[in-house]
């Protein structure tokens, strides 16, 4: 194995330049000739830029990976991309769950430290919102397996809950928190039955154009929803204190009744404080849930559905719990969304939105809890980390996008099942 | 060990002279957000306001600045999404510490913004949310710069029954804030004279096939069509039209003031006749002649709303300096009082913040797609 | 209604349903051979109708198009075919194929950051402007009198054309050539045609580039037609070429075909009788119906499962 094979730079070459020529081709003629007007105006460096940059990454590339050095991190890229499952070894705690305490004091600390910024207050209730969506969808797809385009339908119906009922019904945020959750669950298992025949990617193209459905309704409505003007969404009190400047409910602001000076942040942080409680009670929701018989059963069902129902799993009420389970986490952020932002309208729940939550699902590993918090702060919070980038924002945001997922295709995070040991043993 | 002393000073001299300097640069530079779409479908419109402010605070700090303070901008991307407007309006608050905004465009990223700002007290003027709810939530530091929807709806419902006598009028709309908006205040004016519309129906932004509506169109034999939207559907569907053989009148409000609508239109002689709404032509103003000029030296045609978003950056700069202050609250205040000098002529605000005078009039396309003043 | 805006709303569905065609085949095969959604196959066709208005410029600054239309037209659309299909090889060897044998949703995410990636690639490059071509194909086909008749222009009439004439090369390479049978058995088991001797890497690249060429026809086709494109275009036109080749059975080419021409004429048709507002609304709870009673499509073989 020590022997050491001498590198083929000849090869390395003719593949640089390969690809050299392809770039060359690529960018030539998008980024060498602007049209304006009707006519082309010739910018010839950038894709020769470009070309050249490329030449060079796939000499650098070819080399590397003919060193040994190379060779094994190729061999370590292949065995990630080929999956397995991993069971918990004994009964002792893995680092995951050593971090939990320092996850939960740092959480709660966190509002506080941030409590002067009040931008990256907001951008980490934005990601939380996102974990709670990722927590929920992450039933539906990691463990249950079913391929769900459309969440963001149940999203939109929970902020829709929270600024219709104020405005027609004069329900607070409290109320309309359960409200949404109950009625996301009901309509996760409306959608659920007729899709219950399909499989695969046919029941993600059935929850997309239920989602387009929902999209329009809320759109064209305009007499109950206020259509594309949006409506307007309250925040949420404590025991009857309001967090704005001055009552707006009929309350009393909570820095008049404490008798502190105003500031914007104590709404942000006391949503943070109710959102975060809300999240972490999720967690152990769902961690308890895959150890029950439900949880089970999904992650079975994903597995092998004929054996399953062969075995005698109720596939239809089990599909049906995932994707009712599912749909209630997403009422619930919804809920959070409308009185973070303060007003809802069609355009917050676009396709895009669906694809986020699917994103932070699969790049945390399709089933891993751990996974699905770290890769919806990363895929939330980077976009604000890139706004430095101007115009280039977006474009980086795809470029890491790929680049994640060629680093690693089953996720962040390695799933690790549970293991099951027999009382007593 | 003997060396870290000197480590420890030079490390100290160095923050002690780096937050020397930004303590000086603080004091020198007021930080302006322009906010809008740079990014996503609606970048185009963002580019406009970038380019008018970007002109603007050159043209403000070569004339000595803001009593000898200058003017920064800082781009803020929300690409017309009210999730990230409220973000980089916090962002703008807080991290950029910013004295004025302009911006944002699309009306419903101005609305949940404009609530940050004013509890920030940081005075935000809209060159281009047209919504009557922008001002109309009572908020104090908000301002505008463009006229209303409702204001343009009267000017052009009057305009189809009084002036065109049309008889048979279909209402399109995007189903945007902004499109239907107009559509709306269109229609009830044309109901006020009595006028009933045909078809009132919105098409999906992003498409460009709208054959099956012109046929419909066509099939009612209307003689007027009004659009409320913008420009990148108004080309295909008036070309649609004008393909099909529907003669109608196309009527729309200022989504379309841009050259590239008869690029939209795939060809110049497809939107001639067309009609629209706008506010006098800037580009007619004595006072905005020279920036015009300075616009076109840099190879760049100020249409749409640019030159609002200069006038924009004009009137935030008036206000810092007339009122002494950069409370949002007191600039207001200023501003509903005293008339601004501005590249679009005096404007004067009203106690709401929208500007006194809507001065809109009826422009029309010719076949060299350009548009000018309906006499 | 009238006989000839009835038949008029069945010519409008008739060219939206081609184009539709054209480019849901993108998706349906490379469904059908490697099992993901392509979301950045929207993104490819927005590219083409770039590359046929920069490659038409240059034409016509070259004077090709003052001599003679018709040439500028067939070599503006080979070149387009040319340099999209390099994208759509591109994009596959970039994003998709460091990512085989991974689960089957890594490809999708992957998929969905590429089309970002195009989108503001374009953008920055081309500028956020509309931008047009000029219309060099005039003229229009009108049966009937002075107000009642029916109208086809000579693009549209290109369009459908052009369309069927592609589909028909195309079912002909997958059924008769060497190629085509490569693709078919990589298709049935990718395992098997590898052991069999089928570079399958190869093959799969082969897919991308002719859903891409279909994309570029109808790409270059629109930009004719509707004379302006911007960066943004792929998204909504890619959602429903999707919706169609799931209509007709993913995996299946005259399906892709099928269920374009079926959510055109329904979305026209609703849009002519009914209403403008809710004909995606229809054109999605048609989609449903369809899957209800018939799970794998319109022309989809049923899913065998194995036990």
């Amino acid at each position: 194995m020590t022997q050491t094979r001498g590198i083929d730079y000849g090869h390395a070459v003719r593949d640089a330049v390969l690809a050299g020529m392809v770039a060359l081709l690529v960018f030539g003629p998008i980024t060498g000739l602007q049209l304006s007007g009707y006519e082309v105006v010739a910018r010839m460096q950038w894709p020769l830029l470009f070309a050249g940059i490329v030449t060079l990454g796939r000499f650098c590339m070819a080399v590397w990976v003919q060193t040994e050095a190379g060779e094994r991190s190729l061999a370590r890229m292949r065995a990630k991309r080929s999956g397995g499952v991993t069971v918990a070894e004994g009964k002792g705690k893995n680092w995951q769950q050593k971090l939990v305490p320092f996850a939960l004091i740092g959480g709660l600390a966190l509002p506080f430290i941030l409590m002067d910024n009040r931008y990256w207050l907001t951008v980490v209730l934005l990601a939380l919102i996102y974990v709670l969506l990722g927590l929920g969808l992450n039933i539906v797809v990691g463990l249950a397996g079913l391929l769900d385009l459309g969440y963001a339908a149940f999203y939109a119906v929970g902020a829709y809950v929270l600024a219709m009922g104020a405005q027609y019904w004069d329900m607070g945020f409290w109320g309309a928190l359960v409200l949404a959750m109950v009625f996301g669950a009901l309509l996760g298992m409306l959608l659920g039955f007729p899709v219950l025949r399909m499989h695969g990617d046919y029941l993600a193209i059935v929850t997309l154009g239920f989602h387009e459905i929902i999209r329009l309704i809320l759109t064209n409505w305009v007499s109950f929803t206020g259509g594309p003007n949006g409506a307007s969404a309250p925040l949420p009190t404590l025991f009857g204190l309001e967090f704005s400047r001055r009552a707006k409910q009929g309350g009393q602001p909570f820095h008049e009744f404490f008798g502190i000076d105003y500031s914007a942040s104590y709404q942000y942080m006391f949503v943070y404080l109710i959102l975060f409680l809300f999240v972490v009670a999720a967690i152990v929701f769902c961690v308890r849930l895959r150890q029950m018989p439900m949880g089970r059963a999904w992650e079975a069902l994903r597995e092998d559905e004929i054996a399953c129902r062969s075995l005698g799993i109720n596939h239809v009420t089990v599909k049906l719990s995932a994707f009712m389970m599912g749909a209630m986490f997403a009422g619930a952020a919804g809920v959070f969304f409308a009185t973070y932002q303060g007003f809802v309208n069609p355009t917050s729940f676009t396709f895009i939105e669906s694809a986020m939550i699917l994103a932070i699902v699969v790049l945390g590993g399709l089933g891993s809890i751990t996974g699905v918090v770290i890769a919806a702060l990363v895929l939330i919070m980077l976009p604000e980390v890139l706004r430095d980038f101007a115009s280039y924002r977006v474009l980086a945001f795809g470029i890491v996008m790929v680049l994640m997922m060629i680093w690693r295709p089953r996720g962040l995070m390695h799933i690790v099942r549970p293991r099951f040991t027999e009382k007593g043993a | 060990m003997n060396r870290s002393p000197f480590k420890k000073t030079l490390f100290a001299s160095v923050l002690c002279a780096s937050m020397a300097l930004s303590g000086v640069a603080m004091a020198e530079v007021l930080k302006i957000s322009v906010a809008g779409p740079h990014t996503g479908a609606y970048a185009a419109f963002g580019e406009q306001l970038w380019r008018g402010a970007e002109q603007a605070a050159k043209d403000i700090n070569a004339a000595g600045g803001i009593n000898g303070k200058m003017l920064e901008l800082v781009k803020s991307d929300d690409a017309c999404e009210p999730k990230q407007a409220v973000a980089v309006a916090n962002r703008a608050v807080d991290a950029d510490k910013v004295v004025g905004v302009v911006g944002h465009f699309c009306s419903s990223s101005t609305m949940p913004a404009s609530e940050i700002y004013a509890d920030a007290d940081i005075l935000t003027i809209t060159p281009a949310s047209t919504n009557p709810q922008v001002t109309e939530r009572g908020l104090p530091t908000m301002m505008r710069m463009c006229g209303r929807d409702d204001q343009q709806g009267i000017v052009a419902g009057d305009y189809i029954v009084k002036k065109l006598g049309s008889k048979r009028v279909a209402i399109i709309h995007d189903k945007d804030t902004y499109g239907q908006g107009l559509a709306d205040a269109t229609r009830a004016q044309l109901r006020k004279n009595g006028l009933t519309e045909v078809l009132y129906e919105g098409l999906t932004r992003g498409e460009k096939d709208f054959n099956a509506l012109v046929t419909k169109i066509r099939s009612l034999n209307t003689d007027a069509v009004y659009f409320g939207g913008l420009h990148t559907e108004a080309g295909p569907l008036v070309r649609q039209m004008r393909e099909q053989g529907v003669n109608a009148v196309f009527i729309s409000g200022d989504g379309i003031v841009s050259e590239d609508f008869a690029t939209a239109a795939g060809g110049n002689n497809f939107v001639k006749g067309v009609q629209m709404t706008f506010g006098a032509d800037p580009r007619k103003n004595a006072a905005g002649k020279a920036v015009i000029e300075k616009f076109r030296a840099a190879n760049y045609e100020p249409e749409g709303y640019t030159l609002y978003s200069y006038a924009s950056m004009q009137v935030l700069a008036a206000a810092l300096k007339g009122s002494g202050s950069t409370s949002g609250a007191k600039m207001a205040a200023w501003l509903k009082k005293n008339p601004v000098d501005t590249v679009m002529g005096s404007k004067a605000f009203d106690a709401k913040g929208d500007l006194q005078v809507s001065d809109y009039v009826m422009y029309s396309w010719d076949d060299k797609g350009k548009y000018a003043e309906v006499q | 209604m009238d006989w000839h805006i009835f038949a008029q709303q069945l010519v409008n569905g008739l060219v939206l349903g081609s184009i539709y065609g054209l480019i849901a085949i993108g998706y349906t095969m490379v469904y059908g051979i490697i099992g993901m959604i392509n979301f950045a196959h929207g993104d490819i066709y927005m590219v083409s109708a770039y590359l046929t208005a920069i490659f038409l410029a240059i034409l016509t600054m070259l004077g090709v198009t003052a001599v003679s239309v018709p040439l500028a037209l067939v070599v503006v659309m080979l070149l387009t075919i040319m340099f999209t299909a390099l994208y759509g090889w591109t994009v596959e060897r970039v994003a998709y194929r460091p990512l085989r044998g991974s689960t089957r949703l890594a490809p999708l995410i992957s998929a969905i950051g590429m089309s970002l990636v195009l989108q503001n690639y374009v953008q920055i490059s081309q500028g956020a402007r509309n931008q047009g071509i000029p219309s060099l194909i005039e003229g229009t086909l009108r049966v009937g009198g002075e107000s009642a008749y029916v109208q086809i222009t000579t693009v549209q009439l290109l369009i459908v054309v052009v369309s069927f004439v592609a589909m028909g090369i195309l079912t002909y390479i997958i059924h008769k050539t060497s190629l085509g049978r490569q693709c078919r058995a990589t298709q049935q088991d990718r395992k098997m045609a590898n052991i069999l001797g089928i570079n399958t890497d190869r093959v799969i690249s082969m897919v991308f580039l002719i859903g891409a060429a279909m994309a570029a026809i109808a790409g270059a086709l629109v930009s004719f037609n509707y004379g302006s494109f911007d960066f943004y275009i792929g998204f909504v036109t890619g959602i429903k070429a999707f919706t169609a080749a799931v209509l007709g059975g993913i995996g299946s080419l005259p399906g892709a075909m099928l269920g374009g021409l079926i959510l055109g004429l329904s979305e026209s048709l609703f849009s002519g009788l009914i209403n403008t507002d809710y004909k995606d609304v229809f054109a999605f709870a048609l989609l449903v119906l369809v899957l209800i009673f018939r799970p794998s499509g319109l022309l989809g073989k049923p899913e065998v499962e194995k036990v």
